[in-house]
């Protein structure tokens, strides 16, 4: 079969966010509205490509191999209020409060994979239990307030579109490094193949289910980051009221995958989250209710999905209706 | 087989230790505490109260319901309650209040209404319920009226360009819409002649306008201007990117916002020259806030307020419930502290934030706790909720 | 195949052993605190009759393999759309068969979009919950009378009896037992949920098995949704939103896996239900506060979930 030329594989890469960024655009056109209005609609985007990319990192990392994990929402949250309380209490710049972010939720990642590892219990059951522990932890860790940190102006200062620029480039160059060009790597796609054949060929399965949790969670852990110093506190939630995050990765999940087929999965999982940041942009800009939000976010999934699971059907569709044209 | 023995074992000693813990309760008097909101600074101010204050004053057991969403969970919370013999049911929350009364009526146990009031038909229809104790907090119009105000101070400061945070009002939290409404109501009446709100010229064309909608619109009020809003709690991208829209729409002078602001906005409004005003509670956060120059206005409840509440049902569970002359629940009214400076919030907060000596201790409410306290004299003591008066009270 | 010893048939009732556990437990920390234990078993059976129903009727789903956590959303638009119909037409026969009509409707979406477009019933039950959530927003809105829907409590408080509850729950586990035991439908579910593609090439019609799940699910949703309105009658946007996340840990808490197949078992999901609402009250009477009491009630989740998995467990990670 032949191989698409190295151009058209990137048109095709760039084919979803150009689209969605067209079709916007035209809306915005017809609404008198402008889409990127100035520096906080810049920083709204960058900071949602950023987000989006660090939670559909995570989730993937694990859904990839099966493992459904809950919990992300309540590890971002549970390392930005320990990182936030610490930030308050010894008096610590951005950067470091960042740094105790990440190994904050990669320690809560460790322990997470640590329950699976041990108990064997299904992952998506462990994934409930320690979403119900880390929002109790949180709670309990700061007596139930949270963490405000709305006159630290260095930490709140850190949301700038420069920084989220960094903190995506280097999540999405570490998680291709570490995917794409380690063992580790490596033997996260044997597993994710072959589970039985990869595990009796010797790949220690264990240690490497314990790095993706790990790796999740730090992931997150910068996602947690982002949302104190955006807004400069972190609020909590209870019984299970910190899982709606996980929902907005699955679509850049799908779409990810459907770029990936033409350029690294990861920058495929980054042009998604692009696409879902002009939409969220794009919700903001023409001040979209909630409710149709959700719709209209549902709608894309069901969309997309249907597309996706329908391809070939579609397209030979498609080319049968060109052929008769043609003729 | 060993692996499920030790766990059998390992749940069974667990609890057993937690219970024998919580056996060192067993004797005391035990309340039941509804509360809807589990994490707000209001809501840990009045848990805080209760639990590390009034518990230990009055030799007395909180049992606290989780964060209840539904009228369904309110049910079962007070199910609980009724399991774990409390005497007494102090609802924070307000899903259903009929079906509560009721409940614990049916039940036999005492219930009250913390910061909030009933309807007049739902006090007509539960006020000489035996065990309705009653219901002390701010009303709808008291909420109206700290809407009013707050909107007030800033136009008659000459300020003209608004923006709104309109926390619950999408989803018809009746709080906040009065409070909205008293904002808005406040811009048609200062806003010169023919000022209206989408044709509404008064305060219940108003907030019938609100009810319609489900959410605030922008636009001229007379000379005044409603320049931005947003509401509902989405925390999502889109939802903080209209936040940082509002504060930084062209022209804004000041946010007004229902509910708790600077959680959400403080970090926007940080190092922008608009002014945020906001109804929350007297936290250091706050605090901090405040004396930064990112909040500007604060309308908060003070934790201690609950504490006559708690009084009347303390009374009731020991036999001395306060009546009026026709043997009536009470219902009375209770406000906000203002405070509109750092000064004035840290003299505020060093009453309202002390375990050992907060607003109500027990040295006053003991006037009040006992046989033979009369309707007009507990209304007397509820109605001096200001902070002058309760200072006055303290010496 | 020899007949199982006593030990090897404990791993079977392990979910049994783990609710009987907790009925111990329940039973010495009320004495120890003095609690009313008595009323705490209505208090129960009434919390735990709606999860249970819709878990029994979402054991058809997920002895597929699959995950529905829209559940909770389906059953609060069912509950919403049957109250709107009460209120119009006072008729409480109408308000169950808008119950049972509006959930099977959402069946027959969800299972249409999974089988008819081949789309993972997961992510369609993502999208769904999302659509459906703001739909009871949408709902609430159109009512007009704020944030809640009402049916007066007087014309439902004769249905609110333990009696009503458990009979129409032992109506519905025997109907899906019937389903799942004795028909071939339960067999080939099972088959399918445990190695999909040796189902195929049997020729298991994979999609009829999906729509029949939802179905057979979906009455246990509008049933569920029946309750809600009894048991309190005031409903609003968050109306049964738990019942998503209930429902998973129920029957898991019943010994089923949620990956489904040949384990599967209509009983686990009134066993999980039940254990839930007796670790509820136990947390309820233990009264340690919000953040240690969920830090607690997630670790004793995890250790009955634990013993319940009994000795299940292969070389391999579970996935």
């Amino acid at each position: 079969m032949k191989q698409p030329s190295w151009l058209k594989k990137l048109l095709l890469s760039l084919l979803i966010p150009i689209a969605v960024f067209a079709v916007l655009e035209i809306i915005a056109l017809v609404k008198g509205v402008r889409l990127f209005a100035g520096e906080d609609s810049w920083k709204l985007f960058f900071r949602a490509v950023a987000n989006v990319t660090l939670t559909t990192f995570a989730l993937s990392i694990n859904l990839d191999s099966g493992r459904f994990d809950f919990s992300l929402g309540a590890v971002s949250m549970l390392s930005a209020t320990v990182a936030g309380t610490l930030a308050q209490e010894w008096g610590i710049g951005p950067w470091p409060t960042l740094a105790i972010a990440v190994v904050a939720a990669a320690l809560l990642g460790l322990f997470h994979g640590g329950v699976y590892v041990l108990t064997r219990i299904p992952p998506i059951i462990v994934s409930l239990g320690m979403t119900l522990f880390y929002e109790g932890c949180a709670f309990a860790f700061t007596g139930g307030k949270g963490v405000s940190l709305v006159t630290r102006t260095d930490i709140i200062g850190f949301s700038t579109i420069f920084n989220y620029i960094l903190l995506t480039a280097i999540a999405v160059v570490a998680v291709i490094i570490l995917f794409d060009n380690t063992r580790f790597g490596a033997n996260y796609r044997a597993l994710l193949s072959g589970q039985k054949i990869a595990v009796e060929t010797g790949i220690r399965e264990k240690g490497n289910a314990l790095g993706c949790y790990a790796v999740s969670g730090a992931l997150m852990g910068v996602v947690g980051f982002i949302s104190l110093a955006n807004t400069g506190s972190q609020q909590l939630s209870l019984n299970f009221g910190s899982i709606g995050i996980m929902f907005t990765a699955f679509l850049p999940m799908f779409i990810g995958g459907w770029i990936g087929r033409y350029i690294n999965k990861r920058v495929g999982i980054m042009l998604g989250a692009v696409s879902m940041a002009l939409i969220s942009l794009a919700f903001a800009r023409f001040d979209t209710a909630s409710s149709v939000q959700s719709i209209i976010s549902a709608l894309l999934l069901v969309l997309f999905l249907i597309y996706l699971n329908n391809e070939f059907a579609i397209l030979s569709k498609f080319r049968k209706k060109q052929k008769v044209s043609e003729k | 087989m060993k692996n499920m023995k030790r766990s059998i074992c390992l749940i069974l000693c667990l609890l057993m230790a937690l219970s024998c813990f919580s056996a060192m309760a067993a004797g005391k008097i035990k309340i039941g505490v509804l509360v809807s909101d589990a994490t707000s600074s209001e809501a840990l101010a009045f848990r805080a109260y209760y639990t590390e204050y009034i518990a230990k004053a009055y030799d007395v057991e909180f049992i606290y319901s989780d964060e209840l969403t539904d009228a369904a969970g309110e049910k079962s919370a007070i199910d609980n309650f009724i399991v774990n013999n409390c005497k007494a049911v102090i609802s924070f929350s307000s899903f259903d209040r009929p079906a509560q009364i009721d409940q614990c009526d049916a039940a036999g146990i005492y219930y009250a209404v913390a910061t909030g009031t009933l309807t007049d038909e739902q006090y007509e229809e539960y006020k000489d319920y035996e065990y309705y104790v009653g219901a002390i907090g701010p009303s709808m119009d008291i909420e109206f009226q700290t809407g009013y105000d707050m909107a007030a101070y800033y136009i008659d400061q000459g300020m003209t360009k608004f923006g709104m945070f309109g926390g619950g009002v999408p989803y018809y939290v009746d709080m906040h819409i009065y409070r909205a409404a008293g904002m808005l109501t406040a811009m048609v009446e200062k806003g010169g002649e023919g000022a209206n709100y989408k044709g509404a010229d008064n305060k219940y064309a108003i907030i019938g306008q609100i009810y319609q909608d489900g959410g605030i619109d922008t636009g001229k009020i007379g000379s005044l201007e409603l320049v931005a809003y947003v509401g509902g709690y989405d925390f999502n991208d889109a939802w903080f990117g209209k936040l940082a829209q509002m504060v930084g729409t062209e022209g804004i002078e000041v946010i007004l916002t229902v509910g708790s602001g600077v959680d959400v906005l403080g970090g926007f409004v940080a190092g922008s020259n608009v002014k945020l005003a906001t109804v929350d509670s007297f936290t250091p956060a706050m605090g901090e806030a405040m004396k930064s120059g990112i909040l500007d206005y604060m309308a908060g409840k003070y934790a201690a307020s609950v504490g006559p509440i708690f009084v009347a049902t303390y009374n009731a569970v020991n036999g001395a419930p306060i009546r009026d002359n026709d043997g009536n629940a009470l219902a009375l009214g209770q406000g906000f502290w203002v405070a509109t400076n750092s000064e004035q919030f840290s003299e505020y907060s060093a009453v309202d934030s002390s375990n050992t000596d907060p607003a109500y201790t027990r040295e006053i409410m003991d006037k009040y706790a006992g046989m033979g306290v009369s309707y007009d004299d507990f209304a007397a003591f509820v109605s001096q909720y200001s902070f002058d008066e309760i200072v006055a009270l303290k010496k | 195949m020899g007949r199982q010893t006593l030990k090897e048939r404990i791993p079977a009732f392990a979910s049994v052993i783990g609710l009987g556990v907790l009925i111990a437990a329940y039973y010495i920390i009320g004495a120890v605190r003095d609690a009313n234990v008595e009323y705490g078993l209505k208090a129960i059976v009434n919390q735990s009759v709606v999860v249970a129903l819709v878990a029994t009727g979402a054991v058809f789903i997920y002895t597929l393999g699959s995950v529905d956590i829209s559940l909770g959303a389906a059953t609060g638009v069912s509950a919403l759309l049957g109250a709107m119909t009460y209120n119009a037409t006072g008729s409480l026969w109408l308000m169950f068969f808008t119950c049972v009509g509006v959930a099977l409707a959402i069946g027959i979406i969800n299972s249409s979009l999974a089988s008819v477009f081949n789309l993972p019933i997961f992510v369609t039950t993502v999208a769904m919950m999302s659509v459906l959530s703001a739909f009871m927003l949408i709902l609430i809105g159109l009512n007009g009378k704020g944030d809640t829907i009402k049916v007066k409590a007087r014309d439902v408080r004769p249905l609110d009896t333990i009696e009503i509850k458990v009979g129409i729950l032992l109506a519905y586990i025997a109907l899906c037992w019937f389903i799942f035991t004795l028909l071939p439908t339960g067999r080939e579910a099972k088959f399918i949920g445990g190695n999909p593609l040796c189902a195929f090439l049997s020729g298991i019609n994979e999609k009829k098995l999906a729509v029949i799940a939802s179905l057979v699910s979906a009455v246990g949703i509008g049933l569920g949704a029946f309750l809600s309105i009894v048991y309190a009658p005031t409903l609003n946007r968050n109306t049964a939103s738990s019942i998503g996340m209930d429902v998973i840990i129920a029957i898991v808490f019943g010994g089923m896996p949620v990956s489904g197949g040949p384990r599967s078992r209509i009983l686990a999901a009134v066993v999980g239900a039940f254990s839930m609402g007796f670790l509820s009250q136990i947390m309820s009477m233990l009264n340690l506060g919000s953040g240690y009491g969920q830090m607690i009630k997630a670790a004793i989740f995890l250790l009955v979930v634990f013993i319940a998995l009994g000795s299940r467990r292969g070389k391999l990670l579970t996935r």
